[in-house]
């Protein structure tokens, strides 16, 4: 069972390498992302380090974004999602598939834009990078569970990318207020990150566990 | 639907009443003795707040009884609260800011309430531009629902997030707002009979919607039922 949705994961990782269509898209985007960040704050090196939790999350969400649009590209283009749907399957093992790849790309983005970050703005937490990526990590979890199943939503509709973004973002304000929060925790010596890390894990569990029950209902015949 | 459209009329006489009173028992109402005349705005605003909550559970009641029952009647009835959340929410977070503007000396805090309550604005949004931009009704319906239902799950875990955000974070910045002001007892009465009128209120703009949105389907598939007759 599982492995058909490593399959579907591996489908589409190894597609997107190849064409690197999302891969280097999402990574410019980031830097671009950045730049407009560095150019409209124009912060000092402590002003950086305050700014830093908020900066990778909004960066982070901003650049899912952009892989969450297209988690359904290719089958939408060749017509290949009925296919896709024939799979004897349980629908939910589909879902968590898409899910799997798109978690893979994002991970990867996040994990070549964080020190990039930290470079750019100058910030000296290189000790915890970790700590900073794992809350990250955290995130991206629910936050690319939902999002796949409101990729899934919008693919058929008009204008999908603005009403995908629409949608997403108000859904996801308690998962960016906990993240940033516990990034900022990590980061601070006597930080308290726990009852945020607490409250992004209620949210990935929440998502992860109704994300692929609402993609069975909404692909149903 | 014969249903709806037999008590549209009542449900009309009856808002005009409960209003009529309520808003005349409200300028008899005595005034604050710190907030003076704008504390009337008040019975409008936390009528409306509860409405917008109150419409979000209706629309999710209906989302589920679509989805399990697929009955149309249940789609109509959620495509018509929609709008009529999203008015009441509006009217909130519009009166709320003409109150705080003298009160609070702000137009705007991000206090707990108030980022839910802007929050749950978008929302309604979100759901009404997912089905404007599905072009399959069935799709769109469907859609919509499941929508909902990640929204009624969503809302108060965004709601908690807030509240530990502001009172974890900096303290709550207006301390009236955030807990459960005591309201004298020469003006609850006012306040319940408003409450009634606005759940009258409500009650009838959604009864009118639905039967918009069902004659609309009707002639949308009259109209397909006359191309294919033309072919």
């Amino acid at each position: 069972m599982l492995k058909a949705a490593y399959r579907i994961a591996w489908k589409d990782m190894v597609g997107d390498l190849r064409r690197r269509s999302s891969l280097s898209s999402m990574l410019f985007f980031s830097i671009a992302v950045l730049v407009v960040f560095q150019a409209a704050f124009e912060p000092d090196r402590q002003a950086a380090v305050k700014l830093l939790p908020g900066l990778v999350w909004a960066t982070m969400l901003f650049t899912s974004l952009m892989g969450l649009g297209r988690v359904f590209q290719a089958e939408e283009e060749n017509g290949a999602f009925e296919g896709l749907l024939l799979a004897s399957v349980p629908r939910g093992i589909i879902f968590l598939g898409k899910w799997m790849g798109n978690l893979l790309l994002t991970l990867l983005v996040q994990a070549m834009i964080l020190p990039l970050t930290m470079i750019l703005f100058n910030v000296d937490a290189w000790h915890v990078i970790h700590h900073i990526f794992g809350v990250l990590v955290l995130g991206i979890l629910g936050l690319t569970g939902l999002g796949v199943l409101l990729a899934a939503m919008t693919q058929a509709a008009r204008s999908r990318e603005t009403l995908l973004a629409l949608l997403l973002l108000p859904l996801v304000a308690p998962l960016l207020i906990a993240g940033v929060q516990a990034t900022a925790g990590v980061m601070e010596v006597d930080g308290q990150p726990w009852p945020w890390i607490k409250l992004l894990l209620i949210f990935d569990t929440v998502y992860l566990a109704l994300a692929p029950w609402g993609f069975s209902w909404l692909v149903e015949e | 639907m014969n249903l709806l459209a037999r008590i549209q009329r009542p449900l009309g006489f009856m808002t005009l009443l409960w209003l009529g009173v309520g808003l005349w028992m409200v300028f008899q109402a005595p005034l604050d003795f710190q907030q003076g005349n704008s504390v009337r705005i008040l019975y409008a605003h936390v009528t409306s707040a509860k409405m917008s909550l109150f419409c979000y559970i209706l629309l999710t009641i209906t989302s589920i009884t679509y989805l399990i029952k697929k009955s149309e009647t249940a789609d109509i009835i959620s495509e018509a609260t929609v709008p009529v959340g999203a008015a009441f929410t509006a009217v909130t977070l519009a009166s709320g800011s003409i109150w705080g503007k003298p009160m609070w000396g702000t137009w705007w805090a991000w206090d707990a309430r108030l980022t839910s309550m802007l929050v749950l604005l978008i929302i309604y949004m979100g759901l009404m531009a997912l089905r404007s931009s599905l072009d399959e009704p069935l799709k769109a319906a469907r859609a919509t629902a499941i929508l909902a239902i990640i929204g009624a799950v969503d809302l108060p875990i965004i709601h908690y997030s807030v509240v530990w955000w502001r009172t974890l974070h900096q303290p709550a910045s207006f301390g009236g707002s955030s807990g459960n002001p005591s309201i004298g007892g020469d003006l609850l009465p006012p306040l319940l009979v408003m409450a009634i009128a606005f759940i009258f209120l409500g009650a009838y703009l959604v009864v009118v919607k639905a039967q918009e949105i069902a004659a609309l389907r009707k002639l949308e598939a009259l109209d397909i039922e006359r191309m294919e007759q033309d072919d």
